[in-house]
């Protein structure tokens, strides 16, 4: 487990929690004081029996894609999005608002899912074999019509024009006959219509997809390897990646397109329907192209300086941490001088697809894409989440120790890295959200399998902090916050903060404070 | 679709200066995958520069040729094709199909590409498909002084191939092109 430092305004007071609904029958045995003075740090007192081993919480609530455990209450989440899947209409808000705190899958419901979100498919399930069949045949004729090479073209001319063919074999002797040439097309062409020349031009573009491509999650098997799966993996993402370029060619390929693109093929390759199969390439195509219309603004170079472009989005991050964390801005800017574009650039352009492992990465994707807010709101809170959790760490660096950090991020919990990013949201829209949904009661619920899962065995230390905390809070907080890491349990949106552990640690509560208005 | 250069008899410097304008710049790198140089370059040079065009060179010696190291007549497979290169100034009658049928199934090719006679000339006949890029400078033959610049590009594709022929008459480019295909692939060789 990490024992990272938790930020102090996030770990204060949010050991009182509310009863999850769903908690298992395991966990009757230690009864939470719903409003136990939040003075009391400490967790209630781990009581016996702590829960076995084999509830040992997975690396990551989604964990790898083969075989996850899920807790019961996802099990209703999931079972809630199975019912909502089902419906004939299926009411979008309602989806996003359960698939926002992430996708249990089980059910392998995901590309269905992300389908829905990216709007490839209609609301109402009526029209989805009308709509896949016409985007499927469109998908086709790109690829016919832009993937041939210029001597099919000219063949194709021919056949036209209606001009003879020798055959070699044949018992003849004779000069061959020469003919003219069809539009004036031959291969050396410098015309700029000459389908040669613009072939020859694009044969470039070609070459770095293709690059990319070979080396696109080298350590996954889907992906690189020699097998023949991998390969006709590698193939389709070309093909994808090629149409794109040729379709759009005010942005045509920029690397790191291929690992926008990865990570929905994976999922769509995986729909265990076998005719959504046939057809991945089809719909991987659109829903890329929808994905990347929110944010193909940060992959124009012209536009990087502009209001929509990469620049200004990273200097939205800057504000929003500024926000929520002025401490550790300050610490970053202004004292050690990082500056957002050598870590953030990679965040933002390639939607965080190369901070974490693949799965984690899906999970963050599923609450990119379905929060209301919108794909890049969503992705900048992630992003500021993600620093404020190592807001130890960096305060503690210099320029180089914190680069570092920030260039490979350190591997995370998912679900507190998302409940964080969820916290982070502006008051009005989480007003909303809270009068609209149940606590959160995944995350709490892990947290506490986490806390009491594996630190059992220190629940007697525990107590004996709790103990010294009653006497010298400082000391046993600090104490307490290495030993237990960056975990607390759920604190519910409603409650308040006490006055008195604001000015405690002298440490500035105020944007806490904010958002339990 | 792979795109073969042949040309050759350029004679530089001895019987001309350089290349015409208009081919060169139509000849850029990039774009070819292999070069097939019937010979008499005749410097080390123009080899230079056609390795430049592209890395995959082939030449084959011709009598005026500096470099003796390069062989008489070199044979290489292209996609689903053989192709066999010459001079041709070992085949006597200089330019006589039946004779240059007979080298041609010596060599077990395809498409036979020879030179010497500085004049373009495609044949077919029973074995295969012979083609004289002609001359790529216009330099003066030991039979003729009339030579118009020319060279050939295939393009092989699958089991067709498109010749397309470069001509430099009365200073313009014009191309023409002859177009044939096999029947039966080749066995792949053991």
């Amino acid at each position: 487990m990490g024992k990272k430092g938790v930020p102090e305004w996030l770990n204060s007071s949010l050991w009182s929690s509310k009863p999850c609904t769903d908690c298992p029958p395991i966990y009757a045995s230690e009864p939470l004081k719903p409003e136990s003075p939040p003075r009391q740090r400490s967790p209630p007192p781990p009581q016996p029996p702590p829960p076995p081993p084999k509830l040992e919480p997975p690396a990551s609530l989604q964990g790898d894609p083969g075989s996850p455990k899920f807790s019961p209450e996802e099990i209703s989440r999931q079972s809630q999005i199975l019912s909502e899947l089902s419906k004939k209409v299926i009411n979008i808000g309602e989806l996003r608002r359960l698939v926002c705190q992430g996708i249990p899958d089980g059910a392998r419901i995901r590309p269905t899912i992300w389908k829905l979100l990216l709007q490839y498919l209609p609301n109402d399930r009526a029209f989805w074999p009308h709509e896949l069949e016409k985007k499927r045949s469109q998908y086709k004729s790109f690829k016919d019509e832009l993937l041939q090479n210029p001597s099919d073209i000219t063949r194709r001319m021919d056949e036209s024009a209606h001009v003879k063919h020798a055959v070699l074999n044949d018992e003849s002797r004779a000069l061959l006959q020469r003919s003219e040439i069809t539009h004036g097309e031959h291969p050396l062409s410098l015309g700029s219509t000459s389908v040669w020349n613009q072939f020859f031009q694009e044969a470039e573009i070609i070459e770095q997809i293709e690059r990319d491509v070979k080396r696109t999650h080298p350590e996954m098997q889907f992906f690189a390897g020699d097998s023949c799966f991998a390969k006709t993996n590698q193939e389709s993402l070309k093909r994808i990646l090629i149409v794109f370029a040729k379709l759009n060619p005010g942005i045509r390929y920029v690397q790191g397109m291929n690992e926008v693109l990865a990570p929905l093929f994976y999922v769509f390759r995986n729909d265990p329907e076998e005719n959504n199969v046939a057809h991945v390439e089809a719909d991987t195509f659109f829903c890329f192209v929808e994905l990347l219309s929110g944010f193909r603004d940060n992959f124009c170079k012209q536009l990087d300086n502009s209001v929509v472009g990469i620049r200004s989005t990273i200097t939205k991050l800057s504000l929003l941490l500024k926000k929520h964390d002025e401490e550790l801005w300050r610490h970053l800017d202004v004292t050690t001088k990082v500056n957002p574009h050598f870590y953030a650039f990679r965040w933002i352009t390639l939607l965080l697809s190369q901070e974490f492992e693949f799965a984690d990465c899906l999970s963050i994707w599923d609450t990119i894409l379905s929060d209301p807010e919108g794909p890049q709101e969503t992705l900048l809170r992630i992003c500021c989440a993600m620093l404020i959790l190592v807001r130890r760490r960096l305060l503690a660096g210099d320029f180089t120790a914190n680069l570092k950090l920030l260039q490979h991020y350190p591997a995370t919990n998912i679900g507190h890295l998302l409940y964080v990013a969820n916290k982070l949201r502006g008051p009005f829209i989480s007003i909303f959200i809270s009068l609209m949904e149940k606590p959160y009661n995944r995350y709490g619920l892990h947290v506490f399998v986490q806390a009491f899962g594996s630190y059992w065995r220190y629940s007697v230390i525990i107590a004996g902090l709790k103990f010294m905390y009653l006497f010298d809070g400082k000391m046993g907080k600090a104490v307490f916050n290495r030993l237990l890491g960056a975990r607390h349990p759920l604190k519910s949106i409603k409650t308040s903060l006490p006055k008195e552990i604001h000015t405690k640690n002298g440490v500035n509560f105020t944007s806490v404070a904010k958002l339990n208005e | 679709m792979v795109l073969v250069l042949a040309l050759g008899d350029l004679h530089i410097p001895h019987r001309a200066a350089d290349l015409p304008s208009k081919f060169k710049s139509m000849l850029v790198p990039g774009k070819i995958q292999h070069i097939l140089c019937t010979g008499n370059l005749c410097i080390k040079e123009i080899h230079d520069y056609l390795k430049s065009l592209c890395p995959d060179l082939h030449v084959s010696r011709g009598e005026y040729d500096e470099d003796a190291r390069y062989s008489e007549t070199k044979t290489l497979t292209i996609g689903q094709f053989k192709l066999g290169l010459c001079h041709g100034h070992q085949v006597v009658p200089w330019g006589d199909l039946d004779s240059l049928a007979m080298l041609q199934r010596q060599l077990d090719v395809d498409i036979l590409v020879t030179g010497h006679t500085h004049q373009f000339k495609a044949y077919k006949h029973e074995g295969g498909v012979v083609i004289n890029p002609g001359s790529a400078t216009g330099a003066y033959s030991s039979i003729t002084y009339d030579v118009n610049p020319s060279f050939v590009l295939m393009d092989i594709d699958g089991l067709r191939v498109v010749v397309y022929v470069y001509e430099l008459i009365d200073g313009e480019v014009k191309v023409d092109k002859i177009d044939f295909k096999k029947t039966a692939p080749t066995q792949s060789a053991p």
